[in-house]
């Protein structure tokens, strides 16, 4: 029999405002193992958009603001030049069943600079993916 | 963060560093300046540049050692903020601000001149307005450097590479071309040497942008060597160019066209190439003057809008660095949630280079302004460094340090070179008279517009610290220490055994203090406990504030410590109580241990993997990584009163022997008590030889009784023999009541501090788990010093 889908999700957050909308979101339904994965942002040969004390702050807040919804939840920090690669090593690091995560919508313009990252999630997963709405379910 | 993470955090290396630097370093200067300079000093500017290049060097050596030192955001701020305190932090934050915005005006301006001529053979319009096009042309690059920081495109980054290469290369061909051409020098010093010193000041902004590498000192790979290596490289490399840049353009040009030419290297270029048309088939003269020409402008533009870039990221981070140890408005730091960019302190930094480049600061002043803050800024760190290394607080270690032939000497002559530019730079010695009334003053001496800025800045930065920052930031100055006599050897003399045991939950409480007594009745001679609790208070929250509001907290710390001394009493060991208020607890208790020549700390321990990624616990680990006495972590069985059955797990660790110690410790004050030495083995290769793992095992254990000295106590010995230990050691640890164990590793970041095993033993196992590291610590590796840095 087949592992259900919901049986080991992963979920990439931003930030601990991020953090908190989807795990409220997550909260309302039924699922196995939880692990929540921050990317720190790399420059890779050049320095990082900021620095990396404030990134492993940031992290920190982000990690701790989805266990303060879910405190069962694992908590997974990686650095890589590019978001959706350090993602999608982390869930196969795990054996992740899904992917699960929360996209934010904005313009085309503004999605393209900041680069296209729940576009590339979804079609380039080796992995089921789920999209989680904007607004948690009432 | 465990070892590999610790690896994917820090991504440059040497070669990555130094074009950094050198991005940062090769901006507008050289490419705007020679007029300047030759104007000023002519051909002999060229020791100008020479002496700039030396006081950088010498900045770079002192900065090499507190960045390897401390290795936070911030960089020059930073270190100045530690050593000397926020007073001197106001100045230099707000400095480097000033220096960065102004710096950026200065290469935007730049790039405006250099622009122009490649486009006005083009665009008539603008060959009509070249005073305004410029001006147009420098805010509208300004704005597209600060939208693309704005909104972080990445490939900027990648492009920053190519871009310093393409200009060295570039710069390059221009000496060699220029050498080959033969250039002549006129009169060599026709204003004079001071006005050769006068000029280092004017110059000195060609040299700033090497400190930008100390910012991304937590990014680099192996940082003691990579770092001053890059910094030195990426001073002596741009002094070489300019010094060589500076001979051509005054032995090819005649001086006054020099001076007057706003594109000074282009107009150079296209003298020299000429003569290498032959060489080229089927170009004329003039057509390779004019490429030689373009090429020239391109690479100076090329090379003011990288610096620009650098330098609004930079002055980001010193931002976020002041905000974060409260001298700056925290708003300033928020980063942005989609574009993942400081996206405020980008902005304004932005809005205040577009306003000094729209009120038509004049180019040169641009530079001065940014050099002189650039020059407070290097005076300080030069202090910070002897303020450093006579107060030598614990947490710093520089991995790299300033050669000891050279120590003082590079600091005090790196700060009298900057002080002695910074007042060549403002002053005029000019007689100055001021006459009010009947009264006249006349002072030797009067300051230049430059003079004026620098020192209303510095002022402002004064200013601010007064009215803002002394409530809110805490000061940490080292002047007093560093001032301070270094204290005696006399304390190490202390005979007395002390215990330092940090009680914050009164259900352990008593547990621990029992452990602690048994430790300390153990000891021949005089012996105590020191009983110590911290309230944390967060870092916004000033410490006197917090202790008003917070009667409840301090009422329980009462509370606590009251029930010590009560089971102190009970114990019949003598005990005394520190009550400590502080930002961060794990700090508070090492400077206790510190303090009181503590010769065991002792600690509780849920068992628990804490949820914020570090290892047993964001109070623990410091401790464990940085005390320099015995640790003993206690994680509380069920049943600790009747803690009769001790085991006493031993392996191969450095760490076995102390466990040992404590276990005979704790068994000897406790009646009706049982030690147990246990050791686990795989079983024997060869099916045949059975015994063998038997008999490693035990050896190991004589070993160890010989070694701990336990003649005293009644013990066994227990060897098992299976193939998977770990679950081994587990069912053997279920029959006793608790279980010691050493410490398997030395730091805390590199894999768990404690191996699996032990973590394993405190998670799983419910019984007393005790975890004891000793207090002499193999030497470690330069790595593993650093990986230590970053954890505290």
């Amino acid at each position: 029999m087949p592992d259900s889908l919901t049986a080991h999700l992963v979920v990439p957050i931003a930030d601990d405002e991020d953090a908190r909308a989807t795990a409220e979101t997550l909260g309302a339904y039924e699922f196995g193992t939880v692990t929540a994965v921050h990317v720190v942002e790399k420059g890779g040969g050049t320095p990082d958009k900021i620095p990396l004390e404030q990134a492993e702050q940031r992290a920190d807040e982000a990690l701790g603001a989805f266990r303060d919804v879910l405190p069962d939840a694992e908590t997974e920090l990686t650095y890589d030049t590019d978001i959706v690669d350090g993602v999608f090593d982390v869930a196969a690091d795990v054996s992740a069943s899904a992917i699960a995560f929360r996209p934010r919508g904005g313009s085309r313009i503004a999605q393209f600079i900041s680069g296209d990252t729940a576009l590339t999630l979804v079609t380039e997963s080796d992995r089921p993916v789920i999209a989680l709405p904007e607004q948690p379910d009432e | 963060m465990s070892g590999t993470e610790q690896e994917l955090a820090r991504d440059l290396g040497f070669l990555e560093a130094y074009t950094i630097g050198l991005g940062t370093m090769i901006g507008a200067g050289i490419f705007v300046l020679p007029s300047i300079a030759a104007k000023a000093a002519g051909p002999a500017a060229m020791v100008s540049f020479a002496l700039g290049g030396v006081v950088s060097l010498l900045a770079a050596l002192s900065l090499s050692e507190l960045a390897t030192g401390m290795p936070k955001a911030g960089g020059s701020y930073y270190y100045v903020n530690r050593a000397l305190g926020p007073f001197f932090g106001s100045i230099v934050g707000w400095g480097m601000w000033a220096g960065l915005t102004f710096a950026s005006a200065f290469y935007m301006l730049g790039f405006g001149q250099y622009l122009l001529p490649l486009l006005t053979p083009h665009v008539d319009i603008l060959a009509e307005m070249t005073g305004l096009g410029k001006t147009v042309a420098a805010l509208g690059m300004a704005m597209l450097l600060t939208g693309v920081n704005y909104y972080g495109v990445k490939e900027t980054g990648d492009l920053q590479n190519v871009i310093v290469i393409t200009l060295v290369g570039l710069i390059l061909a221009f000496l060699s071309l220029g050498l080959l051409s033969g250039p002549t020098i006129g009169e060599f010093n026709p204003e004079g040497w001071p006005a050769v010193a006068a000029t280092v000041g004017t110059v000195y902004v060609s040299f700033i942008g090497f400190e930008v590498i100390a910012t991304s000192a937590e990014e680099i790979k192996n940082p003691s060597r990579n770092l001053p290596l890059a910094m030195i490289a990426a001073v002596v490399t741009p002094t070489i160019l300019y010094v060589g840049v500076m001979f051509i353009s005054t032995g090819t040009i005649p001086l006054d066209i020099l001076a007057d030419s706003e594109v000074p290297v282009k107009i150079v270029a296209e003298d020299i190439l000429p003569d290498f048309a032959s060489l080229v088939p089927g170009v004329s003269p003039s057509l390779l003057a004019s490429i030689g020409g373009t090429v020239m402008i391109l690479g100076a533009v090329l090379a003011t809008v990288s610096s620009a870039n650098a330098s609004i990221l930079s002055a980001a981070r010193v931002n976020f660095a002041m905000g974060r140890d409260q001298i700056l408005v925290e708003w300033l730091n928020e980063v942005h949630n989609r574009f993942r960019t400081p996206y405020r302190a980008i902005t304004v930094t932005g809005i205040i280079t577009l306003v000094l480049i729209a009120i038509g600061v004049h180019i040169g002043t641009l530079a001065e302004v940014a050099s002189f803050m650039y020059l407070v800024t290097y005076t300080l760190v030069h202090v910070a460094v002897v303020v450093l290394r006579r107060a030598n607080p614990d947490a710093y270690e520089p991995t790299f340090q300033i050669p000891s032939v050279l120590y003082p000497v590079v600091p005090i002559l790196g700060a009298a070179g900057c002080l002695g530019v910074l007042v060549q730079m403002s002053t005029n010695m000019v007689p100055y008279t001021i006459a009010v009334g009947s009264l006249s003053v006349t002072s030797p001496f009067q300051l230049t517009i430059v003079g004026m800025i620098g020192i209303v800045l510095i002022a402002f930065g004064i200013g601010w610290y007064y009215l803002y920052a002394r409530d809110r930031a805490p000061s940490k100055s080292l002047v007093g220490d560093a001032i301070a006599p270094t204290p005696t050897a006399a304390t190490d003399d202390d005979d007395i055994y002390r215990v330092v045991v940090s009680v914050a939950n009164p259900d352990t409480e008593r547990d621990l203090l029992r452990k602690a007594a048994a430790s300390a009745h153990a000891h021949d001679g005089e012996s105590e406990i020191v009983a110590v609790n911290v309230i944390e208070v967060p870092d916004q929250t000033s410490l006197a504030q917090d202790l008003t509001f917070e009667e409840e907290r301090v009422d329980r710390q009462q509370e606590l410590l009251g029930a010590a001394r009560d089971v102190a009493v009970d114990l019949d060991v003598g005990l005394r109580t520190r009550a400590i208020v502080g930002r961060d607890a794990a700090s508070a208790v090492l400077d206790v241990v510190g303090e009181e020549n503590a010769d065991q700390v002792l600690l509780g321990w849920t068992g628990k993997r804490s949820r914020r990624e570090h290892v047993l616990g964001s109070t623990i680990d410091p401790i464990v990584g940085h005390a320099s006495c015995d640790v003993t972590l206690v994680k509380r069985g069920p049943e600790p009163d009747e803690c009769e059955d001790v085991m006493v797990l031993v392996g191969e660790g450095p760490h076995t022997p102390v466990a040992a110690r404590r276990a005979a410790e704790y068994v000897a004050a406790t009646e009706r008590a049982s030690l147990t030495l246990v050791n686990v083995q795989p079983p024997a290769e060869d099916e045949g030889d059975a015994a063998e793992p038997v008999e490693a095992g035990e050896t190991l254990i004589e070993d160890l009784i010989e070694q701990v000295d336990l003649t005293e106590t009644a013990y066994e010995t227990r060897v098992v023999v299976d193939a998977d230990t770990e679950e081994a050691i587990m069912d053997a640890a279920a029959a006793y009541d608790t279980i010691c164990v050493g410490a398997t590793r030395e730091s805390a970041v590199s894999q768990a501090l404690f191996g699996s095993l032990p973590e394993h033993l405190g998670t799983d196992l419910d019984r007393t788990v005790v975890v004891a590291r000793g207090s002499e610590r193999s030497p470690m590796s330069i790595q593993d010093a650093l990986i230590k840095r970053l954890e505290g």
